[in-house]
């Protein structure tokens, strides 16, 4: 019997005739009926008109039948919930049925309606099947927990469900034990709250499942055991000792999650590494025993292969040692599909080291001359960041290059200048002994990178290239069509060039190419740099040379070098699609089934902190680098560097960003004030000033007032946040409100769609303030069509929603309805509300505080205090607290000293100096979030207006 | 966990499709066709991508795509290693996977999906197991001619594609019988100089099983197996720390007579007390196809082909060039290997080609091609015996004068073949036992070898 005939074509009555067959007493007449449905079902026909006559077959005592129907039932129930009702009766019969595999399938079946009012008569069946004598229908029941959490999760608890479930980690049966862990794991992810804590008790149970349950069962149990919080090293010895067997398993997704086990453990071991002596011998071992299977990993299917790459190049990142010798391995083969080929590359410039280089140099060569382009390019640039990071075998990856660009196939060759570009600047002076070589080839350069690569050259080694201003003004000619880069750089070496070999003829070309950036482009980046070198070269020729042709900071190369934050968190991560995105879990993955109802806050922020939990770790490293980070950005982007025509080309960064360029640049900037310079270079606005504009939050409510329809009138006064289509016809206005000492989302939603909505609950994403619900129900109850009801939800402090990043104001807020779904919209986060009541500190603190903070934030606000006590009282309101108030000796100045406590305990530090009753007051701000000051300044403007 | 699952036809077309989250829109199965059809630049897709928020993983077998696609951040090596098995499971059941296979089959694998995957989490995907919950019928398919299952090596000498529902048969037709196959992939790198710079085996013992009631096995390996890994380190122990080091492989490796592998990784049914001592593996063989092991090793591997090449120029054009390759097979006599195709990659300036072979008559030609748009010169055999020695001319004619760097941009040259009976790492069974005592019972056993191409290379 073929059963492909059912895909045959819809023809015209083909519904009708099915109804009559579905009708039909003839058994196998009606198995053929069904069959034909669940094809259309399949190709995405809508066959869902033939509901009631197909649940009408329902009650067979054909098994093959019944479970056909099942299947369209799960399918349609959703849309015809009032007919779903109709199979309650017969689920529950048979789910008392003598066959156990009639009970699970009743049990199963009945989950996966997902239909409300079925679920209060699952519940009676379910503790029934939980407790079944049968195994598999114990592990059918444990799924079905899962399930019906998804639906009802207040069912769930008042019915002891979970508890059943934890129970349920001792059963006698393997495939319960892991199913019934899958359950609780699923129902943590879902309801982001802690069901299931691994105690030590627990362990030792899921080590002992360990070895008798199904692959996927171990899969469970290994990722369940990464949360296991060990005592000591000989816990996670133990651990591991029982672990390492599983390395060994055929399927390569156990060998993984036991991989991350183990170096989780490693990890654990190494923080107590002070403390016990062992520890350094037990990572040694270990980390032998990973090698093997990582690599017999590579003998699977691309698509595994593929998998275990990206977990490799991570797990080489931070444990190096573990394949060092197996270079070899990651040879790419003819035949690799190329995603594959990607991969082995950079785990092969990870691995190269003076001992293996000339192995890999030549494989790289090979891969040079292949047919894939993008490979060939890559391939290319591996050999350069093997030149950067060897710095003995420097000498022998640039033969390999020249012997490439003998090859004179244009795209090697355009790569190969690039590369060379970047080994000249990390080992200056040492190799340009080539550069004739690659002035043979300035044809062949036709991409902007590599011209800008080749340009550079020419300029920073001006003076020994005999007709280095012949081989410009050839790319000169080309000037108002190249692409910025090009230009920038065709400015720098003409400067360059005229700085070393100031003669007539170069002297026209910097004439000419200095007014072509400055008259004939749209370009502001090249105008600003052309006019800086202008009034440089015309003011001080001499300081024009320090400043152009000054000793660049060397470079690393770090292209393939994850930041330790980011490599940490994904270490915890190993095994997952983390892993093979490089990118933090909750950064694709999406909260909509996420949460439906939390009562208990806390074990919500536990939770998360778990998931979370990289993020959080992360956090606090980045605010405590972030002022150094941030101002090196600054700098950087400031055209000031640009002077030096260092533009990152390529991967290449400068290895010492915070350290080096700020010597530079702090002597420019004198240099600059030195010679009064124009405003173009020196009036890089302090970068907050129109961060602050944007954050306050008093500009941006009026704003939007004004901008909202007048039906907002209707609403007390706050801004819109959701609305039009958007909102499916709901329209909700909102602002964060303090409130009693407490921060809360004031909300007033209109109901304008044909529905009554309930069941509002609330949810915001990461954000910089660490902002979470404190209970999610947005308490409006229901709104029938055209009710509007008002509602304010606390919001709490939860460590892990603490974005990561500098701080922004942006919160994204999530809200779900029964009935329409979840919308999504964007918010502002005001600071006025954020900052907290008896938020103080005594003045001893206070002093140390500043003393140890680093360099402060200064703004001048442009307001007019006459009244000092006055201005006290007013900041007071907005609670920031004056704890000292003296003259400036001297000046006539008063000093205010401030401090206040935002959202999450961050004390933030003022000290405004004024003149009474003239014009502005200098503000300066210290804090472990620096970042913040923007906002602070902006709130304490508001409160002194 | 996965949210949905679905098989595409190699149009893309939806041939089966279930949906157990319902938090992934319908419209994913066109999203994963366009998206992985369409990958950027040409190039072949990786088997997982995120698109919108939905990561889809896929496997492709038989011409069909199995696709699972998830919101979470789950186990990609999970998720892709239970696609295989979904595919491994089909083709238990019903002879192949292909579309046909799938189409004819759908109510039967609809059956199977229930019992494999519940809620998105996989539950029991052994063969044998599932077949306490199937009722419908399989219509055994066998693969279409293009898709050899096992490169080439067909199902077995009854040339019959069953389904494992076939020991289930009382109607006396049922055969018993057993397939042990080692199956070895040999990726082999050899430098311009002719010698191998790399060269690995990739190999696997498959046990494919209708034996009715399950009876236990017993199979023995080579006496001079050694694995450096297990034997040179505290794992047979039950896993001491770094017990052993100092293990190295080389000095073993002059010792010829020994089969040395790398690593080995063992099936669960492997039952291994007596390997250490006697190399005997005793396993009670669930019914279908599963790997009992996958082992590699790069020790002392009869490489079965060597090469030679050279680049000249014709002294009577300086617009054409002679590339002469030299082939010897270096199996035993009696191997032969089938379906031999070397593979050229030509400069793009050749416009021409004509070729010459001299080969035994038995070593027939089975033709030459050269594609402008690829540049690949590909010569087809259809047997090679051991011993053989082929010749291949090729006339080049070039767009502009020959240099010497033709030379080095002629190649490399690629082989692909497959050698029945013959393993490259001279791994063996040296008995298979059926361990029933019954003078009746008499189920037929094949043990078969089988040594293919993954990547031959020969740099130039």
């Amino acid at each position: 019997m073929a059963d492909s005939k059912y895909f045959s074509t819809t023809k015209k009555g083909e519904i009708h005739e099915l109804k009559e067959e579905l009708a039909s007493l003839d058994r196998p007449k009606k198995k053929e009926a069904v069959k034909k449905v669940i094809a259309a079902m399949t190709v995405g026909k809508d066959v869902s008109m033939l509901f009631p006559h197909v649940v009408n077959c329902m009650q067979t005592e054909d098994l093959e039948l019944k479970k056909l129907v099942y299947l369209y039932l799960i399918n349609y129930a959703k849309t015809q919930p009032d007919l779903a009702i109709m199979a309650v009766n017969t689920f529950v019969k048979d789910s008392q049925e003598p066959n156990p595999l009639i009970r699970a399938l009743a049990v199963r079946t009945m989950g996966c309606i997902r239909v409300d009012k079925i679920t209060e008569y699952l519940c009676d069946p379910l503790q029934r099947c939980l407790k079944d004598d049968d195994p598999y229908v114990r592990k059918t029941a444990a799924v079905c927990v899962a399930k019906l959490f998804d639906i009802n999760p207040e069912l769930v608890e008042d019915r002891g469900f979970l508890d059943m479930l934890r129970d349920m980690l001792s059963d006698a049966n393997p495939m319960v034990v892991a199913n019934a862990l899958a359950a609780l794991q699923e129902i943590q992810e879902i309801s982001g709250k802690e069901v299931l804590q691994i105690t030590s008790h627990m362990l030792f149970k899921l080590l002992a499942a360990l070895n008798e349950c199904t692959e996927w069962g171990q899969v469970f149990i290994l990722d369940a055991l990464v949360s296991y919080q060990v005592q000591d090293s000989k816990d996670a010895e133990k651990i591991v000792e029982r672990v390492l067997p599983r390395l060994q398993h055929v399927n390569s997704a156990v060998v993984l999650s036991a991989a991350k086990v183990v170096l989780r453990m490693m990890e654990e071991v190494v923080l107590r590494m002070m403390e016990e002596v062992r520890s350094e011998e037990l990572v040694k071992a270990w980390s032998k025993k990973m090698g093997p299977p990582l690599v017999t990993l590579l003998s699977a299917e691309p698509e595994v292969q593929y998998v275990a790459l990206r977990n490799i190049s991570l797990i080489v990142q931070r444990w190096p040692s573990i394949l060092a010798n197996e270079v070899k391995v990651f040879f790419c083969k003819y035949n690799d599909p190329i995603y594959v080929k990607m991969e082995k590359l950079e785990i092969m410039i990870a691995l190269a080291s003076e001992r293996n280089i000339d192995q890999v140099l030549l494989e790289f060569k090979e891969y040079a001359q292949e047919v894939d382009v993008d490979f060939v390019r890559k391939a290319v640039r591996a050999i350069g960041r093997c030149a950067v990071s060897l710095e003995k075998a420097a000498q022998r990856c640039i033969s390999v290059l020249l012997e490439l660009i003998q090859t004179k196939v244009n795209y090697v060759v355009q790569e190969a200048v690039i590369v060379i570009k970047d080994i000249f600047r990390r080992y200056p002076n040492q190799y340009e002994s080539i550069i004739g070589q690659l002035c043979d080839n300035l044809e062949s350069l036709d991409e902007p990178e590599a011209k800008a690569s080749m340009v550079w050259i020419i300029g920073e080694y001006a003076d020994r290239i005999d007709n280095a201003d012949e081989l410009l003004e050839t790319f000169l000619e080309t000037f108002p069509e190249e692409t910025a880069m090009v230009q920038l750089q065709l400015l720098t070496a003409t400067v360059k060039l005229f700085l070393k070999k100031p003669t007539d003829s170069v002297q026209r070309m910097i004439q000419l190419v200095l007014s072509a950036a400055t008259n004939e482009t749209d370009n502001p980046d090249l105008r600003d740099r052309a006019y800086v070198y202008w009034r440089l070269l015309s003011t001080d020729p001499e300081a024009a040379k320090d400043v152009v042709l000054a000793n660049k900071p060397v470079i690393t190369d770090d292209s393939s070098q994850l930041e330790p934050a980011l490599l940490k968190a994904l270490m915890e991560q190993i095994s997952s699609l983390a892993s093979v995105y490089h990118k933090p879990a909750d950064t694709f993955v999406s909260r909509q089934r996420l949460a439906v109802q939390t009562v208990d806050t806390l074990a919500a922020a536990r939770s998360f902190a778990e998931e979370d939990v990289a993020a959080a770790a992360a956090a606090p490293q980045a605010t405590g680098n972030g002022a150094p980070a941030a101002a090196a950005a600054a700098v950087s982007s400031a055209p000031v560097v640009d002077l030096l025509g260092e533009d990152l080309l390529g991967d290449s960064t400068p290895a010492a960003a915070p350290a080096a360029p700020a010597a530079t640049p702090g002597g420019l900037d004198d240099l600059l004030g030195g010679l009064d310079v124009a405003p173009a270079a020196a009036a890089a606005p302090p970068a907050a000033a129109p961060a602050a504009a944007a954050a306050d939050p008093f500009d941006l409510l009026g704003g939007m007032a004004a901008a909202a329809p007048a039906a907002a009138a209707a609403a007390p006064s706050l801004p819109q946040l959701l609305g039009g289509e958007k909102g499916k016809g709901l329209t909700v206005y909102g602002q964060l409100q303090r409130v009693g000492g407490r921060v809360v989302y004031q909300l007033h939603v209109n109901n304008g769609s044909a529905t009554s909505v309930d069941g509002l609950m609330l949810q915001v994403n990461n954000n910089s303030f660490g902002l979470a619900p404190a209970d999610q129900n947005v308490a409006v109850g229901t709104l029938a069509p055209g009710a509007r009801g008002s509602a304010a939800v606390p919001m709490a402090y939860n460590p892990a929603k603490l974005a990561q990043g500098p701080a922004n104001m942006k919160l994204q807020v999530a809200m779900r309805s029964n009935q329409l779904g979840v919308f999504y919209w964007d918010d502002n986060i005001p600071l006025a509300p954020l900052l907290e009541e008896g938020g103080t500190i005594d003045g001893q603190a206070f002093l140390a505080a500043w003393r140890g903070l680093p360099q402060e934030a200064m703004q001048k606000l442009d307001v007019t205090i006459a009244d000092v006590e006055a201005a006290k009282a007013r900041l007071g309101a907005v609670n920031l607290f004056v704890l000292a108030h003296r003259p400036v000796p001297g000046t006539g100045q008063d000093a205010l000293y401030v401090t206040g406590r935002v959202f999450g305990s961050t004390q933030v530090l003022l000290e405004l100096r004024l003149m009474r009753g003239t014009p502005g007051v200098d503000v300066s701000f210290k804090s472990e979030r620096q970042e913040l000051a923007a906002a602070v300044f902006a709130v304490v403007r508001s409160s002194l207006t | 966990m996965i949210s949905q699952f679905f098989i595409l036809s190699p149009r893309g077309d939806v041939i089966i499709r279930r949906d157990y989250l319902g938090n992934v829109p319908k419209t994913s199965t066109e999203t994963f066709f366009r998206t992985s059809k369409f990958y950027k630049a040409g190039d072949e897709a990786p088997p997982i991508f995120l698109v919108d928020g939905v990561s889809y993983l896929s496997v492709k077998d038989g011409g069909v795509h199995l696709v699972a696609t998830t919101r979470d951040n789950v186990s990609p090596s999970f998720v892709l290693e239970f696609l295989k098995r979904i595919s491994i499971i089909i083709k238990d059941y019903c002879g192949s996977i292909s579309e046909e296979a799938i189409r004819k089959n759908f109510p039967l694998i609809y059956e199977l999906l229930d019992e494999l995957l519940d809620y998105g989490l996989p539950q029991n995907t052994s063969t044998e197991a599932l077949k306490t919950f199937v009722l419908n019928e399989p219509t055994v398919v066998a693969p279409p001619a293009s898709l050899k299952p096992l490169f080439g090596l067909s199902k077995g000498p009854t040339g019959v594609f069953k389904s494992v529902l076939d020991t289930n048969r009382t109607d006396g037709k049922r055969r018993d019988e057993i397939y042990v196959d080692v199956v070895e992939r040999l990726a082999v790198t050899f430098n311009a100089a002719g010698h191998a710079i790399s060269s690995q085996i990739d190999g696997s013992i498959q046990v494919k099983s209708y034996l009715a009631g399950n009876p236990p096995l017993k199979i023995k390996l080579n006496d001079d197996l050694l694995i450096t890994r297990r034997d040179g380190s505290g794992y047979a122990g039950g896993g001491g720390y770094g017990g052993g080091s100092g293990f190295s492989a080389g000095d073993y490796a002059a010792d010829s007579s020994l089969v040395i592998l790398d690593d080995v990784n063992f099936h669960e049914v492997a039952d291994l007390s007596a390997f250490d001592t006697e190399r005997c593996i005793s396993l009670v063989p669930p019914d279908g196809e599963f790997a009992l092991a996958n082992y590699r090793t790069s020790h002392a591997l009869r490489l079965p082909f060597r090469l030679s090449i050279a680049t000249e120029a014709d002294p009577a054009s300086d617009h054409k060039a002679l590339v002469r390759l030299r082939l010897w097979c270096d199996v035993p006599a009696d191997k032969a290997a089938s379906g031999l195709e070397v593979e050229l990659p030509l400069p793009g300036h050749v416009a021409r080609v004509h070729c010459e072979v001299d080969a035994p008559g038995s070593a027939a030609l089975a033709g030459w091609e050269f594609s402008d748009k690829t540049h690949l010169l590909r010569w087809r055999f259809k047997k090679v015996s051991g011993g053989m020695d082929l010749s291949m001319r090729a006339r080049l004619t070039l767009t502009k004068p020959f240099g010497a760097s033709l030379r080095t941009e002629v190649g490399p040259v690629n082989l692909k073949f497959t050698i029945p009976m013959f393993s490259a790492s001279r791994i063996s069974l040296k008995y298979l036992q059926i361990m029933r005592k019954d003078r009746n019972y008499n189920p037929q056993r094949w043990v078969r070898y089988v040594t293919s191409s993954n990547s031959y290379t020969f740099r130039t």
